[in-house]
Formats: C-alpha cells, sequence, structure tokens
C-alpha cells in the first residue's frame, strides 16, 4: 500500500530522513515512533507530499507518488497534523465536510457523511454541528480533527499525534474509539506517536526511528520479546524487562515464607493458627525442615482428630516446583491442579515459598504493565 | 435660525460631497490594498523592503500632495479622490498583509493537507481568519479618509473643508464648527457602522482566535 525506497531527505547538511525503506500494507495500522526529531512527522509528510524527499522513491498503491498530482493525491489521504489544525472560522460540520467538498460530492451527501461520522465519535450532529472549534474541549477537537480526516473515506489515514495533549483518561478512551473505527473502515492507518503505550495499544506493527534511520519494524509482540536497541528497551521501560517472562523462574513470583509448622506440632495448636491468620492450610515439614506436605482444614475435619500431633493427619499433595524452575512450568502446575497454590521448595527440599493464583496475575500484569502492584 | 437660512442647504451638499469623497476614496483604496496586500503577503521577502518604503509615502504631508496631483490633473475631483484614495490605502494595506501572515502556519499546512489548492486556502481560510484585521484597517482609513477629506476644499473641490476654510478667512466661528461637527459624527457614524458590520460577518467564537 505504502512503500518507501531508499527515500533521503536533508535540510542543508544534516540529514533527516536516511535512506529509508519500509513497506505498510493495506489494512495494516502502522505506528511511527521513536524520540523528538528523529524524523517522523518527516516520514509521514513525505506520504502526501507536504514535504518532497531528496532521493529515492515512495509509492502508494504501486504509484510513484512524485509523478501524481499533490493536491489529487492529498484529497486522497487523510491527514491529522500535529497541531489538530481544525479551521476556527468554520464550523465542525464545514470542517468536517471540507474535503468531500473540494471533492464535488452532493451536499445532501456531504450532511449524510458527517452526521455519520460524528455518531461514530458519540457527538451528535445537531449538537455540536454547527458549533466552532474554540467552542470544543480539546478531546472534541481531536475527534472532528480524526473525523475531519475521515469525511472522504480515503484509503489511507496519517495521523501525526492526534491525541499528544491530551489529560491519560480522554487519550485511553480516543485510542479506543480509534481502534473501533480501523476494525470498522478497514484502512491503512499511520500514526505518529512517542508514547510507546500508545504504539504498543494500537499498532499492528510498530516502526520505531532514530535519527533518521528505521531501528526495529516489528509487530508490539516481537518488540516487546526482543527490542532490538537499548533505546526501544528504555522507551518501553518495565514492560520489557531485561528478560522477558518466559526466563522469568518460579522464585520471581512466588510468595516467600509461607506459614509452615513441624510434623510434631498439635492439631489444636494448628487449628488455632489458622483461624489466626486467615487461611485454611499449613505447610508441614519435616524435623530437617525438608517438605513433608500440606494440611487442609477439611482433611483435619476428615480424620475427625482434635488431638495429637499434626503429622497423623492425611497430608494432601500438592504441586510442587523449584525455586530455579521456569515460572510458566509452576503455573500450569498450578492451573491444571485443584489446590490453590504450588509448593516452590530449594534445591535441598525446604520450603521456599508458595505461588498462588495471585502471583499469577500479578506476574501477568507485571509483563503487561510495567511495575503494576 | 438665520444660519440655518443662509447655509442650510449648502452644508447638505457639502455633506453629501464630503460623504461621495469618502466613500470613493476608501473604496478605491479598499480595493488596491486588498490586492496589493494579498500579493505582498505571497512573498514577504518583497513585502519586507516595500512596506516601509509605502509608509514613507504616508508622511508626505497631504497638503503638499493635493497640491502636486491638482498641478498634474487639475481642478477636478478626481484628484482629491485620487488623493484620498492613496492615503486610504496603508492601513488598509498593512493590515491585511499583517493579518494574512498571523494566521496560524499549521493550519496552512492543514489546508494543503486537505488538498485545498493555492486559491482555496487563501480565500477559505486565509482571508476569513485575517478578515477582522483587515476590517480594522479599513476602519481606520475610514476614519482617517474623513479628516483628510477637509483638505480637498483646499482645492476649491467642495465638501466641508469649505466652511472650515471659510469660517477661518472670515473670522466666523459659526461656519467652523458647521463644518467641523458634522464630519466629526460623520467619522463616528461610519466607525459604528464598520464595527457593526465587522460584528455580523466575523462569527463570535473567532474573537478568541483573533485574541491569541
Ligand atoms: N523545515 C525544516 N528545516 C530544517 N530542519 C527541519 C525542518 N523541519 C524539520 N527539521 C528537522 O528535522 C528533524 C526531524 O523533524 P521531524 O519533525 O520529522 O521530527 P519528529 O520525529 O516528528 O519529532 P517530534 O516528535 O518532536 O514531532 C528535526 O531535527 C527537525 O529539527
Ligand atoms: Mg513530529
Amino acid at each position: 500500500m505504502i512503500r518507501f525506497e531508499h527515500v533521503t531527505k536533508k535540510y542543508g547538511d544534516s540529514v533527516i530522513l536516511d535512506d529509508l525503506s519500509f513497506e505498510i500494507k493495506e489494512g495494516e495500522f502502522a505506528v511511527l515512533i521513536g524520540p523528538s526529531g528523529c524524523g517522523k512527522t518527516t516520514t509521514l509528510k513525505s506520504i502526501n507530499r507536504l514535504i518532497e524527499p531528496d532521493a529515492g522513491h515512495i509509492y502508494v498503491n504501486g504509484k510513484d507518488i512524485a509523478e501524481t498530482d499533490p493536491v489529487k493525491l492529498r484529497r486522497s489521504i487523510g491527514y491529522v497534523i500535529q497541531q489538530i489544525g481544525l479551521f476556527p472560522n468554520m464550523t465542525v460540520a464545514q470542517n468536517i465536510g471540507v474535503v468531500p467538498k473540494r471533492l464535488k460530492y452532493e451536499k445532501s451527501e456531504i450532511l449524510k457523511i458527517t452526521r455519520e461520522l460524528m455518531d461514530m465519535v458519540d457527538m451528535s450532529y445537531d449538537e455540536y454541528g454547527h458549533k466552532y472549534p474554540s467552542e470544543l474541549s480539546g478531546g472534541q477537537q481531536q475527534r472532528i480533527g480524526v473525523l475531519r480526516a475521515l469525511a472522504a473515506s480515503p484509503p489511507i489515514v496519517l495521523m501525526d499525534e492526534p491525541f499528544g495533549a491530551l489529560d491519560p483518561m480522554t487519550r485511553s478512551s480516543l485510542q479506543e474509539e480509534i481502534i473501533r473505527l480501523h476494525k470498522k473502515l478497514h484502512k491503512t492507518f499511520v500514526f505518529v506517536t512517542h508514547d510507546m503505550d500508545e504504539a504498543l495499544k494500537l499498532a499492528d506493527k510498530i516502526i520505531f526511528m532514530e535519527g533518521g534511520h528505521i531501528i526495529q519494524m516489528a509487530t508490539p509482540e516481537e518488540m516487546l520479546e526482543n527490542p532490538a536497541s537499548d533505546l526501544i528497551r528504555s522507551f518501553m521501560g518495565k514492560r520489557a524487562a531485561d528478560s522477558a517472562p518466559v526466563q522469568l523462574t518460579a522464585a520471581d513470583f512466588m510468595r516467600p515464607n509461607p506459614i509452615s509448622v513441624y510434623k510434631n506440632r498439635g492439631i489444636r495448636e494448628c487449628t488455632e493458627i489458622m483461624a489466626r491468620r486467615h487461611i485454611d492450610s499449613l505447610l508441614i515439614k519435616n524435623d530437617d525442615d525438608t517438605y513433608a506436605g500440606v494440611v487442609s482444614v477439611n482433611s483435619i475435619k476428615r480424620s475427625g482428630k482434635t488431638t495429637g500431633p499434626i503429622g497423623e493427619v492425611p497430608l494432601s499433595e500438592n504441586a510442587v516446583s523449584y525455586v530455579t524452575e521456569d515460572a510458566m512450568e509452576s503455573f500450569d502446575k498450578l492451573l491444571n491442579s485443584d489446590k490453590d497454590y504450588v509448593v516452590v521448595l530449594n534445591e535441598d527440599d525446604t520450603i521456599a515459598g508458595i505461588v498462588t493464583k495471585t502471583s499469577m496475575a500479578k506476574a501477568m500484569a507485571d509483563a503487561l504493565w510495567g511495575d503494576a502492584q | 435660525m438665520n444660519f440655518w437660512n443662509l447655509y442650510g442647504h449648502k452644508l447638505l451638499v457639502a455633506i453629501g460631497v464630503h460623504f461621495l469623497y469618502v466613500l470613493a476614496a476608501v473604496s478605491i483604496g479598499f480595493v488596491v490594498a486588498l490586492t496589493l496586500g494579498i500579493l505582498l503577503s505571497r512573498v514577504p521577502s518583497i513585502a519586507k523592503m516595500a512596506l516601509p518604503l509605502i509608509s514613507v509615502f504616508q508622511t508626505i504631508p497631504g497638503v503638499v500632495f493635493i497640491g502636486l496631483l491638482f498641478l498634474s490633473l487639475g481642478m477636478v475631483p478626481a484628484t482629491a479622490i485620487v488623493a484620498l484614495a492613496i492615503y486610504a490605502v496603508f492601513p488598509i494595506l498593512k493590515n491585511t498583509y499583517v493579518g494574512l501572515l498571523s494566521v496560524d502556519k499549521s493550519l496552512l499546512e492543514a489546508a494543503r493537507g486537505c488538498g485545498m489548492s493555492k486559491m482555496q486556502s487563501l480565500f477559505e481560510v486565509e482571508l476569513p481568519l485575517a478578515l477582522p484585521s483587515i476590517i480594522g484597517g479599513l476602519r481606520m482609513s475610514t476614519v482617517y479618509t474623513v479628516s483628510w477629506a477637509v483638505l480637498a476644499s483646499m482645492i476649491g473641490l467642495g465638501g466641508l473643508g469649505e466652511f472650515i476654510y471659510i469660517g477661518i478667512a472670515t473670522n466666523n466661528n459659526a461656519l467652523i464648527v458647521a463644518g467641523a461637527i458634522p464630519s466629526g459624527i460623520m467619522a463616528i457614524l461610519l466607525s459604528l457602522l464598520i464595527d457593526a458590520v465587522k460584528k455580523r460577518i466575523t462569527h463570535a467564537p473567532q474573537k478568541e482566535a483573533s485574541a491569541a
């Protein structure tokens, strides 16, 4: 759909785009990301010829855009500029209708499109259509900016940090909306951001740029798993820890120092401990501190005993992991067992901790959102 | 009462003539200034040299100018109108130029990005946004022209200036006042009218845009 071949752009002596080659496929949601000044906007503007490269070729739908009329080209490519750029002298409806009007759509057709689009972002035409941009909130203006780019139903939509200046709540709801629009409209989106969270949330493909080069082009998963440089890693912050989740061990996720008692403790004493700590089972250890098993309130009840050492109650067999074991494996054991936790043992069979469903949830949260609690 | 009987008719004619001078001069000045302003705004590098030059023109005393035009054109109303129109140009020209240049660059880019041609961008985005500034210039020109038109009578072309000059020459204060007050009122009424027009054609929210 969009193909860059050895595209170079210079301003004076400084090379802004350095021999860029890449391809964005039809229907893809591509996100350009990278530090400020790395050439994201320049790349984007090259696609609708707001900027002409010094060397190389850009193809849209197989046609070299250098040979197309720039005005016509721009009418077939939606564009959301970095500063929103709604025309203050036009109403919301007129702003949305700018490109269709250029393309000589019927008035009634433009009205219909405008209504439909505004409905899609929950801003009714009747309420907002005749307002001026300065009468809208920042988030509403951003929405209209996106709608304006979509109005003539262009197959490609370029968006330059469209949600840049928004508070996190509005931003995240607009992100949801843009994902919905992309799913619904099946267009090729090229989206610029410098926010990795946004990129991971939206992208089918992330294009990471630095100093006019593409450092990595990958799906969000690939980039999380194998960031190609330290810069990308730092952009992803906690999300891509130095080792990916697969390399983490049971020890990383277990709850250390679970409550455990020696076999010869009295049954009554044990039930008291459980009551006091609000737990329904205890880890039992042998005299040499090695793990012996688990005793639960239920098994004590079923044994009918109220006195004597706890070791006389039948122990249940919880799944066991060793501290060095892959965390994924102990999660699997936990999922496949009917127990609430997996017991984690040190190399010498002493008790190290337990892996519960909560630790598993925390691990997933960490992997997905960084340092979540 | 006596005054009105003596001069009433003459005064009405003078007011009419004065007004026509202003109307003709400002209209011509407006068209010229708008055209020049738009052209200059397309080539700011030339404008940076041209505008100071034009403003020097502006400082030549009106009397000198009208005198020169009188010598070349003779005692016809066109002399007064041309002279006044030249003076009317500058405030409008300057405000048009400044207004066009102060349109946010990102909006120009948005216009291009939306597939507007240069003309469409000019007429649908730039001029509407520069309009408050342009009308401000128009108002200034109009008010000035009302008072400059007084000079027309110097070369015997009538208007309210005639009353003032005769009044001064014959030491008749009533005549001076009869010339001065209507021209003052004319200036005020015209500027009120222009303000009203400006309010009508520029949308309320634009106040913010021009304040920013
Ligand atoms: N007209 C210009 N003349 C000279 N240098 C320019 C011009 N436009 C952009 N640059 C330079 O090109 C580089 C890339 O600019 P670009 O706008 O593409 O960056 P960006 O990645 O979009 O950054 P940001 O995240 O800040 O928007 C920057 O170093 C910028 O200073
Ligand atoms: Mg940018």
